[in-house]
């Protein structure tokens, strides 16, 4: 067992908006999220990565008990996360930013003696990871310069590059074309070979697509928890996405 | 707050080019000329030290005065009262300043933007207000009668001119090297990334906090150095140093210059005091120049002089 | 005795006042934060100087050194605040630091750097007697002045329609857009009175303390304490602010002259290692 949620509750006021969650994740298990709008999606997700603590509650990850770690904590653990609105280093080139993030993989962030740019094995893995999620040819592009689609390749590029364990991907297909989605989630299913992944989605083909288990969250309780095709088949899962 | 392209070839240009103007007009100059080369050199180093911080990890602050005044103060009581060589009082400064630097630091880099701006500013006009009702530090008459290094053993007479700016000069390359280095090093491009997105770099794992106190302290040590050797050259300390608009000159220089490039805030700091000081004998309406030019920079040259130098680089080419 | 420092403190807040709540009203509505707003102080007392040596009124230059303020806070407005208002922050401040040169040289230029006075009208230039002691009268008025327009603050901004926009405005930008409130003429209006309220602190104290180049820079360095302690944006943390800094200051002063200096900073740097938001956080 990776990751484990137990218990956990939030409100914000008196509004509930997440309700006795309960999620388990498996090493190199693809796990899904969805829900409709509202049902409290992006709250769990920040409450995972640790941008927003639950009011209740605890989270172990690889047997740590992680529930007072902030995201500096659980990043260096080995949870990495790529965000549902685009958030790069806008003035970095490709290159730079994934040498960037490299450097937290090797920790070598502290260095101030050793030029980034003369460090071997962080550019020969920049240059991997930029082959890896399709940027070979953008190295010296400006992330601002870039596409919105290759923009959203890029987010989870950084988010790889530090060497993470468990991915937490925050609507990774948000904004996108048909066919820049296509691309992306065949490059998600590619990580997901070596990467933990838990995703979070409104879009219901991309996670059938990409999530061995799902869990389906409603006004911020699971409702549901299996494969695709139990879900698809669910009534109850039908009737909340479709029957409002 | 937007940096220059991260050019490191450009930046070693710019410097060879000032370098060599520096030292050419400093061994033909008169007195007055070398004076002035010490005093423009001794003013990059502080343009310096708030580029560093402005650029990497975006901490604009308007209290380095106070660190050009611990710089200046501490060396004055360690040589005067405490005899200590003008030489290791230098050295000692950098030290207080990064130690006090690093205790400020540490409170206040989780403040953004213009908090941190209006906190740097409060903090320093303290240090100001301080500095003028104490009677250990001379009050508002300041101290008098710091000397040079002492350097006559080697043949060297620190008290000529054309020796004492090739000193400063020589601590301004010193402080030129540390700076790229860290600059291009991956905790200066950590840096860097914070200005641009530190949450994101929180998001990867990064000791966001470490990162920026690190660079403010080290930046208030060598502003500290800028004090140290500015009441070296002048052989007295005035109070007002350490006014906040001072650092305010200093945020200017580095505007004109060009943020983030280190040898942009040299630049910057060059044209800026040239300007202050032939335009005040000109006319006496130079501040009202000095405004609407640093006004028209912001709005529309946002890369300051280096980014004109970068145009011109590109049609060369 | 006590009381006469209490009504010392009461001033010195208010004049503070007067220069906060425009600072912050600005701040809240257009998250700038403008340098300038000292000078535009200094301005004021300088116009107000040249009306009084021209028509020897107190009473007019009180009343059209702020409107002339004012007058030029939207022009400066329409020059340039309005233009910057979505630019990096950073650009913002150094572009009202650019200000503060133009400012103080025109001051200088046009006014020359010796030092005036202007003297209180002959109404309340003799002291008036609290319980067996002599209180200058003027001071009186200037606590009076700043009372009413606190007060006629609280009236536009609680019980009438744009005074609602306005702290729409402040409060929630969301709302505010929700609303359809035209957020331009709502920024020009309070821009310019908050530089106005800037004048009026300079006329008014210009009998106390004179006007010379230079007072912009004291007033601005204990404004902005003044706004970060209340709290940036609340015009409630302006009131407070002032209150406290403007009665620390005072009072510290008479009571422990060495430290004077340094107990309003200490202030601020207690607020924000606790309250890093200032007092009132809207």
């Amino acid at each position: 067992m990776l990751l484990s949620l137990n218990n956990i509750n939030k409100s914000f006021g008196a509004i509930k908006v997440l309700n006795n969650v309960n999620i388990i994740s498996e090493r190199k298990e693809c796990i899904g999220i969805i829900g409709p709008n509202g049902a409290g999606k992006s709250t769990l997700f920040k409450v995972i990565s640790g941008n927003l603590k639950q009011d209740t509650g605890d989270i172990f990850f690889n047997n740590t008990n992680i529930t007072n770690f902030n995201t500096e904590k659980r990043a260096r653990l080995g949870i990495s996360q790529s965000f549902q609105k685009n958030s790069l280093f806008p003035e970095m080139t490709v290159k730079e930013s994934l040498t960037l993030a490299l450097t937290h993989k090797y920790n070598v962030s502290f260095n101030i003696f050793n030029s980034l740019v003369n460090n071997k094995n962080i550019n020969t893995d920049a240059i991997n990871i930029a082959k890896d999620i399709g940027l070979s040819d953008y190295l010296e592009t400006k992330s601002d310069n870039l596409a919105y689609g290759l923009q959203r390749q890029l987010e989870l590029g950084i988010a790889i590059a530090c060497n993470p364990t468990l991915l937490l991907l925050d609507e990774p297909t948000a904004g996108m074309s048909p066919q820049e989605t296509k691309e992306i989630i065949k490059l998600i299913k590619k990580l997901s070979i070596n990467y933990s992944i838990i995703i979070v989605e409104h879009d219901m083909e991309v996670i059938y697509e990409l999530a061995k288990r799902i869990y389906v969250l409603d006004r911020g309780s699971l409702i549901f928890e299996g494969d695709s095709k139990s879900v698809k088949n669910s009534e109850l899962v039908q009737q909340k996405y479709l029957g409002i | 707050m937007r940096a220059v392209n991260y050019n490191p070839k450009l930046r070693l240009q710019l410097l060879l080019i000032l370098l060599s103007i520096s030292i050419i007009a400093n061994i033909f100059g008169s007195y007055f000329t070398r004076f002035f080369i010490a005093e423009i050199t001794i003013l990059s180093i502080f343009a310096i030290s708030l580029d560093f911080i402005a650029s990497r990890g975006g901490m604009v602050s308007l209290g380095h005065a106070m660190f050009l005044g611990i710089g200046a103060y501490s060396t004055a009581i360690l040589s005067i009262n405490y005899g200590i060589s003008p030489l290791s009082s230098t050295l000692s400064t950098f030290i207080i300043g990064v130690v006090i630097g690093l205790i400020i630091g540490y409170f206040i880099v989780f403040l953004d933007g213009i908090f941190f701006i209006m906190v740097t500013l409060a903090l320093g006009e303290m240090f100001n207000a301080w500095v003028f009702t104490s009677d250990f530090l001379g009050g508002s008459d300041g101290i008098s009668g710091i000397i040079r290094p002492d350097f006559s053993q080697i043949g060297i007479d620190m008290n000529n001119p054309l020796t004492f700016s090739f000193y400063v000069i020589l601590w301004l390359l010193g402080i030129y090297f540390l700076l790229t280095k860290i600059t291009d090093a991956p905790l200066g491009r950590n840096l860097d990334a914070i200005r641009q997105n530190s949450h994101r770099i929180s998001a990867i794992g990064g000791y966001t906090k470490a990162y920026k106190a690190i660079a403010f302290s080290l930046s208030a040590g060598i502003a500290s150095i800028a004090g140290s050797l500015y009441v070296q050259l002048n052989g007295f300390i005035s109070p007002e140093l350490t006014h906040w608009t001072v650092s305010g000159e200093g945020l200017i220089m580095i505007i004109v210059g060009g943020i983030g490039s280190i040898s942009g805030a040299i630049l910057g700091a060059t044209v800026v005091h040239i300007i202050q000081h032939e335009l005040s004998n000109i006319i006496n309406w130079w501040m009202l120049v000095i405004g609407f030019g640093f006004i028209f920079i912001v709005l529309f040259m946002e890369d300051g002089l280096w980014g004109l130098l970068e145009r011109i680089q590109k049609k060369l080419k | 005795m006590i009381l006469i420092q209490f009504l010392n403190a009461l001033q010195f807040s208010m004049t503070l006042f007067l220069l906060a709540v425009g600072l912050t009203i600005i701040f809240g509505l257009m998250k700038i934060v403008n340098l300038a707003h000292g000078s535009l102080y200094m301005v004021g007392a300088y116009i107000g100087l040249s009306i009084f040596n021209y028509t020897e009124s107190f009473w007019l230059a009180l009343i059209f050194a702020p409107i002339l303020t004012a007058l030029i806070g939207a022009f400066l407005y329409t020059l340039l605040f309005r233009h910057i208002q979505n630019a990096d922050p950073m650009k913002q401040v150094l572009l009202t630091f650019g200000l503060i040169y133009i400012g103080l040289d025109s001051v200088r230029l046009l006014w020359g750097t010796m030092s005036h006075s202007i003297s209180a009208p002959s109404i309340l230039s003799n002291p008036v007697l609290l319980i067996d002691e002599p209180y200058p009268a003027y001071r009186l008025f200037v606590i009076t002045i700043g009372l009413l327009v606190l007060f006629s603050l609280y009236f536009i901004l609680e019980k009438t329609k744009i005074g609602a926009k306005v702290r729409a405005s402040v409060d929630d930008p969301e709302t505010a857009q929700l609303l359809q409130i035209n957020t331009d003429k709502i920024l020009f209006y309070t821009f310019a009175l908050g530089c106005g309220l800037a004048g009026l602190a300079g006329i008014t104290v210009a009998p106390i303390l004179g006007v010379e180049p230079g007072m912009d820079m004291e007033v601005l360095v204990l404004t902005l304490i003044v706004v970060v302690v209340g709290g940036p944006g609340s015009l409630k943390g302006a009131l407070i602010g002032s209150l406290l800094i403007g009665f620390v200051d005072s009072f510290g002063k008479v009571y422990i002259p060495q430290l004077a200096q340094i107990i309003i900073y200490a202030v601020m740097a207690l607020t924000l290692l606790f309250k890093p938001d200032g007092l009132y956080k809207r």
